[in-house]
């Protein structure tokens, strides 16, 4: 009997309006989810697959062999290249200069004998300095042995301090003294390359 | 490689030959040349000039013409016609445009302004021997006055070996203390690079018979010889021969200048 009464005051309380609804509100049964179901995966069928990776797997090699076809031809630098409208307009270019005169031609050709004379001398006097300097280093070498081997023999360690050698060679006019550089525009000018 | 091979082979062939001698005690002095490499490039004589002149005439014949000259000539002709009547001057155009003539007389103008610094110095002028900006054609040699028995002599710095150190530990040591902890240079390697030999007076040989000299090789980098430790001066090659006084130390130096 008692379940019965109870049954009948569930009724009264649900048709009993505000308080009712309040104590509804309060009640969790289920965790709160921050997250909503994976979502089915699509089977999808195997031979699709199969032929999905197969076709991949063909254009891959069809590259390579594309790529091995034209492994020999090497892809022009275009920098290198002549620009074509300067190909194209070379006869505007030149000058129009009066042929030399065979007189001009006898000095230059003298010239060019006399300079490889000067050359030849300057040259082989080089090679006397050198000999002389080997000669020089030798002979304080040997001295320097007859004295103590000991003393020859970290001589003729190698100086790695020496190296990397850095060398600044002789200019035209000499650096001015405080001299401060004024500011250019920096113009980049080197092309970009993009990978196609 | 090679170079440990050789060394070895070269080790093991001295042991028998070394220390053979040495009836007569030396004393092993290290000498420092020490060099300020030419700053500027040599001034070219009158065949290089006049080669030089003529690979420049060449080079001339065989280039093309610029944009600029093609545009100063294009210039040329347009006047031409302008003055004859044939065509019609662009009243809004020719203002403000810049002829090439224009332009290359710009140029001329703006390098003019710039000055170059002087081939020569002040140095030079005054022939300042202590200083290293003179003579910027030549490479310039240190020397420096030192004791020898009673008598000062202008030579290269040289000092005497102590025990426990390689010839090139000893020249710099002798270089820092000849010439103070400024002067900052380059050794080139540790093989002397010349040698020379003097024997004492003959009342002094009691304990030794003579010096030894081995020189090193080395660049300036920078800094100046301290000038209350020695009297010193630079000097180019000719200028050199003429300081040294012994004529046998003279001929050892000469063997290995460039």
């Amino acid at each position: 009997m008692s379940l019965l009464a109870a049954f009948a005051r569930l009724g009264l309380q649900r048709s009993g309006g505000v308080t009712g609804a309040v104590a509804a509100r309060c009640l969790h049964i289920s965790p709160v989810l921050c997250a909503e179901p994976l979502k089915k995966k699509k089977k999808l069928d195997p031979q699709i697959v199969k032929q999905r990776e197969d076709r991949k797997k063909k254009k891959i090699e069809k590259q390579i062999r594309r790529l091995e076809k034209n492994a020999r031809q090497l892809k022009p630098v275009e920098e290198l290249e002549v620009p074509l409208d300067l190909i194209d307009d070379k006869d505007k270019r030149q000058r129009k200069l009066n042929p030399l005169g065979s007189a001009e031609l006898e000095e230059r050709a003298l010239l060019k004998k006399q300079w490889a004379h000067y050359k030849h001398d300057e040259r082989v006097a080089d090679f006397q300095i050198i000999d002389r300097l080997v000669q020089a280093q030798n002979k304080a070498l040997a001295e320097l042995r007859r004295e103590s081997e000991e003393l020859y023999q970290a001589a003729i360690e190698v100086d790695l301090q020496l190296l990397p050698v850095a060398v600044k060679g002789p200019v035209a006019t000499p650096p001015i003294k405080n001299y401060a550089s004024p500011d250019g525009d920096y113009l980049h000018q080197s092309m970009k390359w993009e990978v196609k | 490689m090679l170079r440990r091979l050789v060394q070895v082979g070269v080790r093991e062939l001295s042991r028998s030959q070394s220390t053979a001698a040495a009836t007569e005690k030396w004393d092993l002095y290290a000498g420092v040349l020490v060099e300020r490499l030419p700053v500027i490039s040599k001034s070219l004589n009158p065949l290089e000039k006049q080669f030089q002149d003529m690979l420049w005439r060449v080079e001339y014949e065989n280039s093309l013409k610029s944009n600029h000259e093609l545009k100063h000539e294009r210039e040329i002709v347009q006047a031409e016609l302008i003055k004859q009547g044939k065509m019609q001057v662009d009243l809004e155009d020719s203002g403000a445009k810049q002829t090439a003539q224009d332009l290359k007389d710009a140029y001329i103008e703006e390098l003019k302004k710039f000055q170059l610094a002087d081939r020569t110095t002040p140095d030079d002028k005054a022939n300042k021997t202590s200083s290293t900006d003179r003579c910027l054609e030549d490479t310039l040699y240190l020397l420096v006055q030192q004791k020898l028995g009673p008598q000062e002599h202008l030579i290269l710095p040289q000092g005497k070996r102590e025990e426990g150190e390689s010839m090139r530990q000893t020249a710099e040591r002798v270089l820092h203390e000849q010439c103070g902890q400024e002067l900052q240079v380059l050794f080139y390697g540790n093989a002397p690079v010349g040698f020379h030999k003097y024997k004492y007076p003959s009342n002094q040989r009691t304990q030794s018979v003579g010096a030894k000299v081995f020189f090193y090789r080395a660049s300036l980098r920078s800094g100046q010889v301290a000038e209350k430790v020695a009297k010193f001066e630079w000097l180019p090659k000719e200028a050199l021969n003429g300081k040294l006084t012994n004529a046998a130390y003279s001929e050892s130096v000469n063997k290995f200048l460039l």
